[in-house]
């Protein structure tokens, strides 16, 4: 593979000092993610898969290392201009659907892209919104409230939203960690799509069945990464093989 | 105690203090709004306590009047004596002598150091008397009665308390005859004048020296006094004694009781103000409190969810938590009771210098004692009542969905919801403009749960303002209005004295051709008499013009000819309105009066009246009402007109407004400064603890704004400008609340002390009051929010997300 890689993680290191004797969560993690690659982390229970997911898109501060998001150092950048590079290069996923409740499933696609939208570029992300709606067959209950409609149909209005912006990367945080198997798939195929129209996504998850879907597949042991394991491009007839494949590889290093 | 009973008890304890450790911020502000409510609490009963204990005390000791008249000018003795010879209700009576010289005439200095000073500024009315013989006493400071030997004076507390005299100091009384000087032997205490809203004081000398100070120019003047054989025969006895054509009159008639009316208002109104402050903030930490324990419920749904499930009765739940607030309201109501001990100490000073030293007796300690107890089971009943909601959470619900409501408040809750949603239309903002949009679609769609905030600053706007417009009020030169007086810069009274029609004539001629005083109008003090609810009683008159704006009248208008205007006192107490008609007399001619119109009037008792004509002849007192000129200054034309004249009396108004209600403005600056200290303070405690209760609640949804792009501080914009809406919203409805309702509250207040107000318009200061008074306060709110938002731009963002 020779794309150009997007994100990269050097050294990365997190520690936790609230705790008492301090935790060390990540102890230096190298990582790089290429253009269009869907990476999956997986990791016991406590390894520290998510801590790494939330470093690497600048929600947590690293303690130590760096994060590079198409050749820029994100560890250095303030608050507000890492806001500003989640706004417009990434986009999330998150295990529960976090949404505002206060909006219905159109409001809540449109806002970020209507926060990184100028007043004449509105009408553009909105038809975008509408369109990624469609696509992913949520349309019909854009103006319900998000309580209102099921937790598959939430999970792809997140993937809308994800997408919204036109992000570079996509963290995807146990996608589909609370939905049963039906909706999981739903949820897979929804993110699968995403993936072969070009996009970058970076995914945590603990489901081989989800997981065989990746391009590569880093495990992560008490925040080191001890192993990569690379099925190549999904293809649905080799769906069980990869499964299978990848549930050895999984028991070898003692999943 | 058995070891069930005590495990359970060192559970709760140990439960209570984990509770107060995890939300240390929210609990130590509640702890602050229940010690601040506590401490007012305490220290207002307290003083009261104190107070009345001082005033009654020193009556003991001074055995005042029961029933007063002041008399200036000659009197029919033998009437008084017939009088008194056909009352058997009288225990005693007397007559005290007094001789006044103004305050300009006395000066002091110290032997021993040189110091001196003139009591000029105290424009008291000074009048020297000597020791009563059988009641009425000036007591020294051990309760003792002193006599002074020619050459020595015990001068009033206020003296003390105004220029630091002493004992061992010199006072001196400029007369017609030269300087007169007497040896300061100690202070006195005066039953009948020691409110501080008195401007009159008793100065005690010797027979010898009183009757030099009365042939050296002093005007006499005598009080006719009467202790009866029960106080509450006054008003009936008052009556008695104005039927009686034959008796001195030509002064203010006061009972005991409203001596002791004045006493305890004018020196108690900061005590009554501490309470209400108190009151108000007591509804301030109930509202905080209920709003705390209901967060702690929801942040707590799991654990009770478990102990439900486990079979844990609900009473023992909610008594698990209930043991937090009793310690924080105990704590409260302790550390509130010991700061009241050292505030009323500090507080009392003056009152145990007018008055007697109180004995500490079983009151004492019971008053705030009880006033504390009332304030911990108002509490401590509230927090139960609120945690008695334990029992409505559903077992299923609050395990499984971390929810307290049951299937039917969650499905009412989502179609309000969904209602809500459908019209939020977040498509027509775009960039930084979504920010703000975001926040007040949230504050749309969460009202209710912001209501905290502005309930909280309605009150405290309220707390701040109506203190603050009472001052105003009372400093205001339109005040005057209210009072039955016009609007005028200078006020000329003459009293009686000899030759009084003969003065009033030079000093009319002399004010008519004086170029520098404007709109000149004159009034004459007349006395006449009307038939009362229980016979006839004296009604002073004042005679004069009233055409053009004169005085505002509460209801009618100004008096025209044959027709009479009443002070609102007088009109409920003779049971008049306007379009009635009364008789009056005077000089045995009787005259029918339609009543024009009625006034409110805070002086002479507040029971006056007003009729348009003109008298030059025959009145007890004359007045003069006039502006001056453009350019010249009220306080020069004054100081010249008075020394033209030296019998009467020239107040520019200002000073004459801040001189009569020098005591109740005291007053009532002390309680707006403390209610605009406490209500700040409070205001910000409230939106601290409200605001730390709020993020933490919303840490999921500053998750979702941050992962999706918002940097923290546009999300502490978001809750900057909920604050900024909510409290303003509060402190508007409170500015509100204050002009209408505290405008009533205040009147009634003011009405039921029967100060003479019926109808109090406020006269407040815009400046302070709607612009200085709600930028502190939302200031107050603005600081809240930097101190509660200020760990959120540094904290790990993800960790909102993962609970």
């Amino acid at each position: 593979m020779d794309q150009l890689v997007v994100l990269e993680s050097r050294a990365l290191t997190k520690t936790y000092v609230s705790t008492a004797p301090p935790t060390e969560v990540l102890r230096g993690i190298d990582l790089s993610v290429r253009a269009g690659e869907l990476l999956v982390i997986m990791g016991a229970s406590g390894s520290g898969k998510s801590t790494l997911l939330y470093s690497l898109s600048g929600m947590d501060r690293p303690t130590g290392g760096q994060v590079l998001l198409d050749g820029r150092e994100l560890t250095s950048l303030s608050d507000a201009e890492m806001a500003r590079v989640r706004l417009t290069r990434m986009g999330f996923v998150f295990q529960q659907p976090h949404f505002l409740r206060n909006l219905d499933v159109r409001d809540n696609i449109l806002l970020p892209a209507l926060k990184a939208a100028s007043r004449q570029g509105r009408h553009a992300a909105i038809a975008r919104a509408d369109a990624l709606m469609e696509r992913f067959g949520i349309a019909h209950v854009q103006d319900h409230g998000v309580t209102q409609v099921s937790g598959g149909q939430l999970q792809r209005a997140s993937l809308c939203r994800a997408l919204a912006g036109e992000p570079s990367v996509v963290f995807a945080d146990e996608p589909t960690g609370a939905l049963n198997s039906s909706m999981s798939a739903d949820v897979m195929d929804a993110l699968t799509d995403v993936h072969r129209s070009g996009t970058t996504i970076v995914m945590v998850t603990h489901d081989p069945a989800v997981a065989a879907r990746g391009d590569r597949v880093v495990y992560l042991r008490d925040g080191v990464l001890v192993d990569a394991h690379t099925p190549g491009p999904w293809q649905e007839a080799e769906a069980q093989q990869r499964e299978d494949d990848l549930l050895a590889w999984l028991r070898e290093l003692g999943f | 105690m058995t070891s069930r009973a005590r495990d359970r008890h060192s559970l709760h304890l140990r439960h209570a203090y984990d509770d107060l450790v995890r939300n240390r911020g929210v609990h130590a502000a509640l702890l602050a709004v229940l010690v601040l409510s506590a401490f007012l609490m305490a220290t207002g009963s307290m003083v009261v306590e104190r107070l009345a204990d001082s005033v009654g005390a020193l009556a003991e000791q001074a055995q005042p009047p029961h029933f007063l008249q002041m008399h200036k000018g000659g009197y029919d003795r033998p009437a008084l004596e017939a009088f008194a010879a056909r009352h058997d209700e009288i225990a005693a009576w007397l007559v005290t002598e007094m001789v006044g010289y103004e305050s300009s005439a006395l000066s002091w200095h110290r032997p021993g150091t040189g110091e001196s000073g003139s009591l000029a500024s105290g424009r008291f009315d000074n009048l020297f008397v000597t020791q009563n013989d059988e009641f009425d006493h000036l007591v020294d400071e051990d309760g003792d009665v002193p006599r002074p030997a020619p050459g020595e004076v015990y001068v009033p507390v206020k003296y003390a308390q105004a220029f630091g005299l002493r004992a061992g100091d010199a006072l001196t009384v400029s007369t017609d005859r030269g300087p007169f000087e007497l040896d300061v032997q100690g202070v006195v205490k005066d039953a009948q004048m020691a409110a501080s809203a008195s401007s009159a004081t008793r100065v005690l000398v010797s027979d010898e020296d009183l009757e030099h100070l009365r042939q050296a120019g002093g005007l006499p003047e005598v009080i006719v006094e009467y202790r009866l054989a029960d106080a509450a025969l006054a008003d009936g006895f008052q009556a008695a004694y104005e039927a009686d054509e034959a008796l001195p009159r030509n002064g203010p008639a006061v009972t005991g009781q409203q001596i002791q009316i004045i006493s305890t208002f004018s020196d108690g109104l900061s005590a009554m103000a501490l309470i209400l402050v108190s009151v108000l903030l007591v509804v301030v930490a109930l509202v905080s409190l209920r709003f705390v324990i209901r967060q702690t419920l929801e942040d707590r749904v799991h654990e009770i969810g478990v102990m439900k499930a486990i079979g844990i009765p609900d009473r023992a739940i909610s008594g698990m938590y209930l043991p937090t607030y009793v310690v924080m309201t105990l704590v409260a109501c302790v550390v509130g009771g010991l700061l009241a001990v050292v505030a009323t100490d500090v507080l009392t000073q003056d009152l145990r210098a007018s008055y007697a030293t109180p004995e500490i007796g079983p009151w004492t300690v019971l008053v705030p004692l009880i006033a504390l107890a009332v304030v911990f089971l108002v509490v401590v009943a509230i927090c139960r009542d609120v945690l008695r909601g334990v029992r409505k959470i559903p077992v299923v619900n609050a395990l499984v969905h971390g929810s307290t409501s049951d299937e039917r408040q969650t499905a009412r809750r989502a179609r309000r919801r969904a209602r809500r949603v459908r019209r939020t239309g977040l498509a027509s903002s775009a960039g930084t403009g979504v920010n703000r949009r975001l926040a007040l679609l949230d504050l749309r769609a969460e009202g209710r749960q912001w209501a905290l905030l502005p309930v909280v600053f309605l009150l405290t706007a309220v707390l701040i303002t109506v203190p603050a417009n009472l001052l105003s009020t009372f400093e205001s030169p339109q005040l005057v209005t209210s009072m039955g007086a016009p609007e005028r810069d200078l006020r000329v009274d003459l009293q009686l004295q000899d030759d009084v029609d003969g003065v009033r004539q030079e000093l009319a001629a002399a004010l008519e051709g004086d170029r520098r005083l404007t709109g000149l109008r004159a009034y004459a003090n007349v006395q006449y008499r009307t038939e009362g609810a229980e016979g006839p009683v004296h009604l002073p008159v004042e005679v004069g013009d009233y055409s053009g704006e004169t005085v505002r009248f509460t209801a009618g208008g100004a008096p025209a000819a044959g027709q009479i205007a009443l002070s609102a006192l007088n009109a409920s107490e003779l049971r008049l309105g306007v379009g009635d008609t009364m008789t009056v007399e005077r000089g045995g001619e009787s005259t029918e009066v339609e009543v024009s119109g009625v006034y409110q009037d805070l002086t002479a008792g507040g029971k006056t009246a007003k009729m348009q004509g003109e008298v030059t002849q025959g009145a007890s007192a004359y007045l003069f009402y006039a502006d001056v000129a453009d350019g010249e200054d009220p306080v020069a034309v004054a100081d010249a007109l008075q020394e033209q004249f030296p019998t009467t009396a020239v107040f520019p108004m200002a000073e004459y407004l801040q001189q009569t209600f020098a005591g109740t403005t005291d007053a009532f600056r002390g309680a707006a400064r403390l209610a605009l200290v406490l209500g700040v303070a409070v205001a910000l405690l409230v939106t601290s603890l409200f605001l730390r209760l709020r993020v933490a609640r919303d840490r999921s949804t500053t998750g979702v704004l941050s992962a999706i792009g918002f940097s923290a501080r546009e999300i502490v914009a978001q809750v900057r400008t909920k604050t900024l809406v909510t409290v303003t919203a509060g402190t508007l409805l409170g500015l509100v609340l204050a002009a209408t309702g505290g405008e009533v509250l205040a009147s009634g207040l003011l009405g039921a002390l029967q100060m003479g107000v019926a109808d109090l318009a406020f006269l407040p200061d815009p400046w302070l009051v709607y612009v200085l008074h709600p930028l502190l306060l939302v200031g107050a709110g603005c600081l809240g929010v930097v101190l509660a938002t200020a760990g959120l731009r540094s904290a790990d963002k993800s960790q909102w997300l993962r609970g």
